[in-house]
C-alpha cells in the first residue's frame, strides 16, 4: 500500500517513538500527539514518550491481500495497553498466530511498515513483538 | 604518558539477533555442497532477518539496549556511526533514521561507515577518539548487517543477520575500559561488491592467509607489543568470525588457548553477521565476564584490515547486565524456517513490484 511521504514524516514522533498526549487537567493519557485531551477537552496537555512496553488487549489475524503486502501475510493487528496507560493500535510480529494470547507482554520495535519498491522511500515505524527478557 | 583511549570506556552494550534460523545443511543440500562442508566450516545454522527487518531496524534494537545499559540521556550522545555493508539505501544514511528514532541529539556527527565487516569497528574507534579528544562526551557505534551472499555460493552457508551496538564515554563511568587499540590495513583483493551488484564476490585464494589471518595476527601482535602483554595476560579473545573454524585457528596461532576463545564464539549458531560478528562476540563475553577480566577483541574487514582492542572489565558491569536481553537470550529465541521462507524473507524471490 502506498503511503504518503509527507504524512509519514509529519507523524514521525508517533511512528518512531509512540508519542502520547498526557492531560494535566484529568491526568489521562491518549495515543498520538494532540493539542486537546480527547477525554476532558482540556488544552493543558503535554507530549509523553512511553517506554514501549505493554500488554496485548486484543488482536486479529488478517489474510487480506493488498498490493505489496504479500510477503508480510498473515498480519496480526492488535491493540496494546502501554505501561503508561494509553491504548494503541499496532501490528504484532515475530510470533506465529497460534502462539498469541491476550495478556501477552509485548514491546515496541522499529520495523519496516512498507516501501515504495523498487526505488522509492522505505517507511519505518514501531511494531510490537513478544517482550524480550532483559 | 597515558594513551588517549585510556580515558574512554564502554558504558553500554546491546545485541540483536533475528528470530528465524535456517540450517546450514538445508542450504548445502539445496545447492549440492559436499555434506561435510558444514562441519569443516563449523556452521550449524544462521540467523535470518524477517521481511520487515534490515540493518536499520536491527541496529536500532541493539543501540536501544546499549543506551539503556549506559543509563544516559540519548540526547547527550554526540555521534552515531553505523557500520554496515547492507545499507537499505545506497544514498540516505541509516544513522539518521536510527538516531532520530532513539531521540539522539540532532547536534551530532552521524554517518554510515563502509569497510566490509569492520566498518562497525571503525565507527567504534572513531567514537572513542572523539570522546578521548574531548570533542564529545558520549558516542554510539553500531555494527549491523543483513549479510548478502550469492545463492549457491559457499558464502551463503554463513552470511547472516544481526547487530551489536556500543555506547562509549568517559572511563570513570564505564563498565569496561580501553587499555589500547591498533589498526592494520592493506589493499588486499579478498572480497568485494561492485556498485549495483546485489551480491559480493571473493578472491578464492585471498580470503584466508593473505587477508583474515595476516591482518588479524599483525594487529594483535602490534597491540600486545605496544602494551607489553602476552596471550596469557588475557582472559578472553574475540575474533571476527566468518565461520566457526577461523577464530579458533587464528587464536591458536597467536597463542590463545581454546577456553579463552570459545566464550565469544557465536557464528556456528547464527552465522557470519558481518559488521556485527566480532562485536556480538564481545557482547556475549560482556554478558558474563567478571570484573577485572581482560578481553582481546579483533574485528576484521575485507579489503582488508583488522583492529585489535584490549579492554578491561570493571565492577560496574554487574548492575548493567540485566537491563537488556543478553546474547544467550537471543540465541535461544529462534524459529526454524525452510529455504523457501528464508528466500522470501531476504527478498531473493523475483516478483513484479
Amino acid at each position: 500500500m502506498k503511503l504518503s511521504i509527507s504524512i509519514h514524516w509529519r507523524r514521525k514522533e508517533t511512528h518512531y517513538r509512540l508519542a502520547l498526549t498526557k492531560c494535566r487537567a484529568c491526568g489521562r493519557v491518549s495515543f498520538g500527539e494532540r493539542k486537546v485531551c480527547p477525554y476532558c477537552g482540556s488544552k493543558d496537555v503535554t507530549t509523553l514518550i512511553p517506554s514501549g512496553t505493554g500488554t496485548l488487549l486484543s488482536y486479529s489475524v488478517s489474510y487480506f491481500r493488498r498490493e505489496g503486502d504479500e510477503e508480510f501475510l498473515p498480519r496480526i493487528t492488535c491493540l496494546v495497553k502501554l505501561d503508561e496507560g494509553a491504548i494503541v493500535p499496532g501490528e504484532l510480529v515475530d510470533v506465529d498466530p497460534d502462539e498469541v494470547y491476550i495478556g501477552m507482554k509485548v514491546e515496541a520495535v522499529l520495523r519496516r511498515y512498507s516501501s515504495d519498491d523498487p526505488y522509492g522511500l522505505i517507511y519505518y515505524g514501531l511494531k510490537f513483538i513478544p517482550f524480550l527478557k532483559g | 604518558m597515558p594513551r588517549p583511549e585510556e580515558r574512554v570506556g564502554i558504558l553500554g552494550w546491546g545485541a540483536y539477533i533475528p528470530r528465524f534460523r535456517v540450517k546450514a545443511e538445508e542450504i548445502a543440500r539445496l545447492w549440492g555442497f559436499e555434506p561435510s562442508v558444514t562441519k569443516a566450516l563449523w556452521i550449524e545454522e544462521k540467523a535470518v532477518a524477517a521481511p520487515d527487518e534490515d540493518a536499520v531496524t536491527m541496529g536500532w534494537y541493539a543501540a536501544k539496549s546499549a543506551i539503556k545499559r549506559a543509563g544516559i540521556d540519548p540526547s547527550l550522545i554526540g555521534c552515531a556511526f553505523v557500520g554496515t555493508e547492507s545499507k537499505p539505501y545506497a544514498v540516505k544514511p541509516s544513522a539518521t533514521i536510527i538516531a532520530d528514532a532513539l531521540n539522539i541529539s540532532k547536534v551530532k556527527l552521524s554517518t554510515d561507515m563502509e569497510f566490509a565487516c569492520r566498518a562497525g569497528s571503525e565507527g567504534l574507534r572513531l567514537a572513542t577518539s572523539l570522546v578521548a579528544s574531548g570533542t564529545i562526551k558520549y558516542g554510539l557505534a553500531i555494527g549491523s548487517d543483513t549479510a548478502q551472499a550469492n545463492p549457491g555460493d559457499i558464502l551463503e552457508l554463513t552470511a547472516a543477520s544481526g547487530a551489536a551496538a556500543y555506547v562509549v564515554g568517559p572511563s570513570e563511568e564505564a563498565v569496561a575500559s580501553f587499555e589500547g587499540m591498533v589498526t592494520y590495513i592493506t589493499d588486499t583483493p579478498d572480497f568485494w561488491r561492485r556498485d549495483c551488484s546485489k551480491y559480493p564476490m571473493h578472491g578464492e585464494g585471498f580470503t584466508g592467509e593473505p587477508a583474515y589471518f595476516h591482518h588479524i595476527m599483525t594487529a594483535v601482535k602490534l597491540l600486545m607489543e605496544e602494551l607489553g602483554l602476552k596471550p596469557s595476560d588475557f582472559d578472553y579473545a574475540v575474533f571476527h568470525q566468518p565461520n566457526g573454524k577461523f577464530p579458533l585457528k587464528v587464536g591458536k596461532r597467536l597463542g590463545f588457548t581454546k577456553d579463552k576463545i570459545l566464550p565469544g564464539i557465536v557464528t556456528p549458531w547464527i552465522g557470519n553477521t558481518y559488521n556485527a560478528s566480532a562485536l556480538l562476540g564481545l557482547a556475549k563475553v560482556l554478558d558474563s565476564a567478571k570484573p577485572g577480566s581482560r578481553i582481546l577483541v579483533a574485528p576484521f574487514g575485507s579489503g582488508a584490515g583488522s583492529d585489535a582492542y584490549s579492554i578491561v572489565v570493571k565492577d560496574r558491569i554487574e548492575e548493567k547486565r540485566g537491563l537488556a536481553p543478553k546474547v544467550e537470550d537471543m540465541l535461544r529465541r529462534k524459529k526454524y524456517i525452510d529455504y523457501a521462507t528464508y528466500a522470501k524473507s531476504r527478498h531473493m524471490i523475483l516478483r513484479n513490484v
